[in-house]
């Protein structure tokens, strides 16, 4: 059953548009992700299902109901901001509380629920502190306590992570899935950082200028991505993409660009010749073997594997990936082959939908 | 380093010609008729006596015009800080036409001498049926204060993340609920400081009380004192001083105790608006 609808919905500031005909329908005890470049519309679309921002047009629903005209607290929703927004002045233990004070539970109810949750974030010891004695990774915890204290329908997490450090994202990444795992509640999940998407999501919307370009779980957008700009921004290092020429020839299609000439396809039915762009994945580049030659521009040694950024007559530049026991040089030159068979066609502009027929045999 | 001890001196050079004003007037109220003339002055009272104070709570109507001063500061002071809390929260939380202008038109009027707004005022509150009562003062001082106020706190307000209020919406609290469990708290710094200056203006104000009021029993201590204890032939100094003094305290007191919230408020109007 479907949990979170929006249907069509449109946002502007006065003549900005913001958000333009989103169409999302979210499973009940779902976790998706809100994923895109900064400036995409993530956090407005947030808002819009808070309650906090309301739709220029189109409709919202929650569990069955049409919330368009509700006020964020009759949405049985909870938010965790980016700025964690905890009220200076009240201790922990008042913030925790703020939520069910609000909502009419009574004081003898209060004490057990936030005893809970304190327990399950490890605030015990730091009930009576006020927020700014805390450290930014207590804040946050701080921050989702208050969500987690009631059991509302939805959980709305605006890049709860963003202001931590690298170690403690990581763990926190896997405390927010093993907490979504534990309630089994819809959470939708704002974040411009694709490994956080990918590792805690079912399914990811991925958004860019103002619109949805692509909705599905993470193998998907990274094995079959909608359209050029899904499979240039999912993938670290990110796919190559290289500008070029479509032709059919005879009953199969050609891409060239270039020095380079690969054969694709399958294709959609309704592809067209002219203007594309291919799309190759680093680990779709094979390097050392192969009739193209080319030249090592820069070697980055991550640990267990080399990412090599190369360029080839034309001066074209292509990033793969390596075993870390090669131990080429900058300046050599080597050879290579594209794994056309496991390359992507997209048509022209920045989110050129893909040609090709999904689910290529993809190579480890 | 010999710029140091420049710039100290320099300082204290200045707080001593502040100070010394202050200090002749508590000396003064202290010193007995006989010793107030006389030459050379003695700096420290020989007979410390309170019989001024006392002629002026007996025998005077400084108490009724102390009174009028009280309820003349306390009230302006918290019509301005209520209407400029809500005008601040408006100006800086909803959009709407005109919204930055009105903020800049606001501060405009108060750039208007307030002397050239005084005949104005007056035959309006006369027309209004409220000429000769605190009341009609209120009004004046209101008039006056409330624009900086707006301004004052407006800076202020914008300086409260939006998030908070989302927050406490999100949590459950309507709009009013939120901004007494949020945004009040957090504004309490700026509304202690606007809350100081306009009591301080009310406390002082002298040019309108003297134009707008002018019967005993409606006139605060400014004008009150001025007109019992100064005439053309004549100063009452040792009366003068011993009212001067109890005028102060008042001030003194409250100063003393939001002191660090007052120069917050002076960061704040200077820095942000
Ligand atoms: N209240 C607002 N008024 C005007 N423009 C806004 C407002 N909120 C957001 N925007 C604009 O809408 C666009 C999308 O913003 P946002 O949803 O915050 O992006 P994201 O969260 O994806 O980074 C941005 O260009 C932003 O400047
Ligand atoms: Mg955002």
């Amino acid at each position: 059953m479907a949990d979170v609808v929006f249907k069509n919905v449109h946002k502007k500031f006065g003549d900005f548009i913001a958000v333009e005909g989103l169409d999302l329908s979210i499973e009940e005890g779902e976790f998706v992700s809100l994923l895109g470049p900064s400036g995409c519309g993530k956090t407005t679309t947030l808002r819009m299902l808070a309650g906090l921002e309301f739709p220029s047009s189109g409709e919202i629903s929650i569990g069955d109901r049409v919330v368009n005209d509700l006020p964020p607290g009759k949405r049985d929703i909870a938010m965790v901001f980016q700025s964690y927004a905890l009220y200076p002045h009240m201790s922990v233990e008042k913030n925790i509380a703020y939520p069910l004070k609000k909502r009419g539970v009574p004081r003898s109810e209060q004490g057990p629920m936030i005893a809970r949750v304190a327990e399950m974030l490890q605030l015990t010891p730091l009930l009576s502190r006020k927020p700014r004695q805390l450290s930014g990774g207590q804040q946050q915890r701080v921050a989702l306590g208050r969500a987690l204290v009631r059991d509302p329908k939805v959980f709305l997490l605006d890049e709860p992570l963003s202001n931590l450090d690298a170690k403690l994202r990581g763990i926190m990444r896997a405390e927010l899935v093993e907490l979504h795992q534990r309630l089994g509640r819809t959470m939708v999940y704002v974040t411009h950082d694709q490994l956080e998407a990918m590792t805690m999501s079912d399914r990811i919307a991925v958004m860019y200028d103002k619109k949805l370009q692509q909705f599905a779980p993470p193998q998907e957008v990274y094995r079959e991505p909608a359209n050029r700009f899904v499979a240039g921004f999912i993938g670290m290092p990110s796919m190559n993409l290289i500008d070029g020429d479509l032709s059919q020839e005879g009953d199969r299609w050609m891409f060239r660009s270039g020095s380079i000439s690969v054969p694709v396809g399958p294709l959609v039915a309704d592809a067209r010749g002219g203007e594309a762009c291919l799309g190759v994945r680093p680990e779709n580049l094979l390097l050392g073997e192969g009739p193209t030659p080319a030249v090592v521009q820069l070697v980055e040694r991550t640990g267990h594997e080399n990412i090599v950024v190369v360029e080839i007559e034309g001066g074209l530049r292509m990033t793969g990936r390596v075993p870390a026991s090669t131990d080429w040089k900058t300046g050599e030159t080597i050879q290579m082959s594209i794994q056309s068979e496991a390359a992507h066609v997209f048509a022209a502009g920045p989110t050129g939908r893909r040609l090709n027929i999904a689910s290529v045999a993809v190579r480890p | 380093m010999i710029r140091r001890v420049l710039f100290n001196l320099m300082a204290w050079a200045i707080v001593l010609a502040v100070a010394f004003p202050l200090f002749w007037m508590v000396v003064t109220s202290l010193k007995p008729q006989s010793e107030l003339f006389r030459r050379p002055p003695t700096i420290l009272p020989e007979v410390t006596t309170f019989e001024h104070y006392w002629r002026l709570l007996s025998e005077t109507n400084f108490l009724t015009y102390f009174q009028n001063s009280v309820v003349l500061s306390v009230v302006t002071t918290v019509v301005v800080v209520s209407i400029a809390t809500l005008g601040a929260y408006s100006i800086v939380r909803f959009k709407y036409w005109g919204r930055e202008s009105l903020a800049f038109l606001v501060l405009f009027t108060y750039l208007l001498p307030s002397v050239v707004l005084i005949i104005p005022l007056y035959l309006m509150l006369v027309g209004l049926g409220l000429s000769n009562t605190i009341f009609s003062l209120v009004i004046a001082y209101t008039t006056f204060a409330l624009p900086y106020a707006l301004w004052l706190l407006r800076s202020f307000m914008a300086g409260i993340p939006e998030d908070l209020e989302s927050a406490a919406l999100v949590d459950g609290a309507s709009r009013m609920g939120a901004f007494r469990d949020v945004i009040l708290p957090q504004l309490l710094p700026g509304i202690i400081s606007t809350a100081l200056f306009t009591f301080i203006l009310s406390w002082n104000e002298y040019l309108y009380a003297l134009v707008l009021v002018n019967s005993d029993n409606t006139r605060p201590l400014t004008t009150g004192v001025m007109n019992m204890l100064i005439s053309s032939f004549n100063v009452e100094w040792s009366l003068l001083m011993a009212a001067s003094v109890m005028m102060s305290v008042p001030l003194i007191i409250v100063f003393a105790f939001l002191q660090s919230y007052l120069t917050r408020g002076f960061g704040a109007g200077g820095v942000k608006g």
